[in-house]
């Protein structure tokens, strides 16, 4: 695991039909040390999939510095793993072929990397759709191999752009308590995109509110580990916090 | 009504047994009204065959070992112009839909030259390269090579970018991007494109037989016209059409089916 650090990061696109610039992020600063979970909320169009697309190297950034680990990011690379609000399996892969993708790319030898994929597909009890294709499983479950993906690969920071987004609120929930105790057992470095407010303060050690293209406020979770929603849907501490936020987003 | 419903059942069970049964049986009526034409005794039967002249020519022509010759002619054509159609449209597509300059620069012509339909090169063809063998491959892989590279271009467009920066994202180099996500996510429609290639590929061929042939389907029904033999003419119609049906329902459609279609891609 590594720290993800963005240094007065800015981002201007030219809108090629108006023929104009027009600036989604003025001077976001923020780090994120390694092992640490950060959701980012925010209102639509504020700017929180242009810092996620940029930390992943998708896209350029017109100005400051974005470092892994100490590192500047050119381009996408697979120290940075990605979870994807629409999934995006390889819909011609299987299930078990989609998790062992990154080892694949690494050279590992087939044996090899189906037994990490089986061992994470475990961890997310997904063992028992290893050979389906994608198109065979529900939202939430291809959704888990999103993630399952993601972590097979050992990134150094794990990037997550509404992931959750897309599933019906029975299985987000459910899916909110798995990516939880994931965490809790592994630690990675989250940098995790919402707009879901309830969501962020569930899963983050910090929440960072922005708007119109700054940090608004950068609110710490001291809510104690493990969480579960079926502790904390009454829990004052975290009701408390949640709409100390939800009244910062709605603010901004 | 009620009487004729295990007859109905009947069919239902014997014709998903046996599937060649739904194909044949939409000829019954076709074959049966060509005989009451040829019956009706209105056209001499010079002009117009009845079903079992064309049969008995049939016969007669497998026994001389002509039909069979002819028919592996034109299919071996057929299956080497669609190799090379493929080998060159498939890498053309690619580097199209994947490369925006190539686009530029390739788009324009690719457009104006499938524009000039295949037979529209025979003239300048027959003075290149005389009646023969050369004029009618590239007649066949000018026809098969436009379907396969706009399919394929349409195929690769439609690989959302989402896979490409999960394949970027989780290591994959360029190379293994397009080996790995853009070639299986094509594949669909290059299939489409060469269904469709095949289709056309078949019918220049033919006409390219007719014209410049010396063997094959199509000259074998054009030296026909010159001995007047319509029964022979109507046979190779027949045959071109039973040929077709075979390639297209029972080898191309399963591949394209089976690609989509496990993957969700296509309905
Ligand atoms: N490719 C682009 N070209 C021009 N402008 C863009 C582009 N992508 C995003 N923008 C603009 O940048 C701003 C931030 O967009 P972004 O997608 O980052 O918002 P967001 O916070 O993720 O919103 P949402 O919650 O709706 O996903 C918006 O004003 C948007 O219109
Ligand atoms: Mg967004």
């Amino acid at each position: 695991m590594k720290t993800l650090s963005l240094q007065n990061l800015s981002k201007t696109y030219y809108d090629l039909y108006e023929g104009s610039h027009h600036t989604a992020l003025h001077d976001i600063s923020l780090d994120i040390p390694a092992g640490e979970f950060v959701s980012v909320v925010g209102p639509s169009g504020c700017g929180k999939s242009t810092i996620l697309n940029m930390v992943a190297g998708f896209i350029p950034h017109s100005g400051g510095e974005i470092l892994v680990g100490g590192q500047p990011v050119k381009g996408p690379g697979r120290d940075r793993g990605v979870v994807f609000q629409s999934f995006a399996l390889f819909p011609w892969k299987t299930v078990l072929d989609n998790v062992g993708f990154g080892p694949k790319m690494r050279g590992v030898p087939k044996a090899e990397r189906d037994e990490i994929a089986r061992e994470y597909l475990a961890m997310a009890g997904l063992s028992h759709a290893a050979d389906r294709y994608p198109n065979e499983l529900s939202g939430g479950m291809q959704q888990r191999v999103g993630v399952v993906r993601a972590l097979a690969n050992k990134p150094d920071v794990l990037l997550m752009d509404e992931p959750f987004a897309s599933v019906d609120a029975q299985t987000r929930m459910t899916l909110q308590d798995e990516l939880s105790r994931i965490w809790e057992e592994r630690r990675p470095t989250v940098l995790f995109i919402t707009h879901d407010v309830p969501e962020a303060v569930f899963l983050a050690n910090r929440v960072v509110v922005l708007s119109k293209g700054h940090v608004l406020a950068d609110v710490p979770v001291p809510i104690e580990r493990p969480r579960v929603w079926d502790k904390l849907v009454e829990d004052d501490a975290f009701k408390e916090l949640s709409n100390k936020v939800l009244a910062l987003v709605r603010s901004a | 009504m009620n009487a004729l419903l295990p007859l109905w059942s009947f069919w239902v069970r014997t014709s998903r047994q046996w599937p060649v049964l739904q194909t044949l049986t939409p000829f019954v009526p076709v074959v049966l009204l060509w005989q009451a034409v040829a019956s009706w005794g209105a056209f001499p039967p010079a002009f117009f065959p009845a079903p079992m002249d064309v049969v008995r020519n049939f016969g007669t022509l497998m026994y001389k070992g002509i039909l069979p010759e002819y028919l592996s002619d034109s299919v071996s054509r057929l299956v080497a112009g669609a190799a090379v159609g493929m080998a060159l449209g498939i890498p053309l597509g690619l580097l199209i839909g994947l490369s925006r300059r190539a686009y530029v620069a390739l788009w324009p012509v690719v457009l104006f030259f499938q524009a000039i339909g295949d037979i529209a090169w025979l003239p300048i063809l027959i003075i290149w390269f005389g009646f023969g063998l050369t004029t009618m491959a590239f007649v066949i892989v000018y026809t098969v090579i436009f379907p396969v590279i706009f399919n394929t271009v349409l195929g690769v467009r439609s690989v959302k970018i989402e896979l490409h920066r999960a394949a970027q994202s989780l290591g994959a180099p360029p190379w293994r991007i397009l080996t790995e996500v853009v070639l299986p996510g094509a594949l669909p429609n290059i299939v489409t494109g060469l269904r469709n290639g095949l289709g056309y590929g078949w019918r220049a061929l033919i006409a390219a037989e007719m014209i410049v042939g010396t063997s094959g389907i199509g000259f074998m029904m054009f030296d026909a016209r010159r001995a007047g033999s319509v029964t022979e003419i109507v046979l190779g119609m027949i045959v071109l059409g039973i040929l077709w049906y075979i390639v297209d329902a029972w080898v191309l459609a399963p591949i394209e089916r089976a690609t989509g279609r496990r993957w969700g891609l296509t309905q």
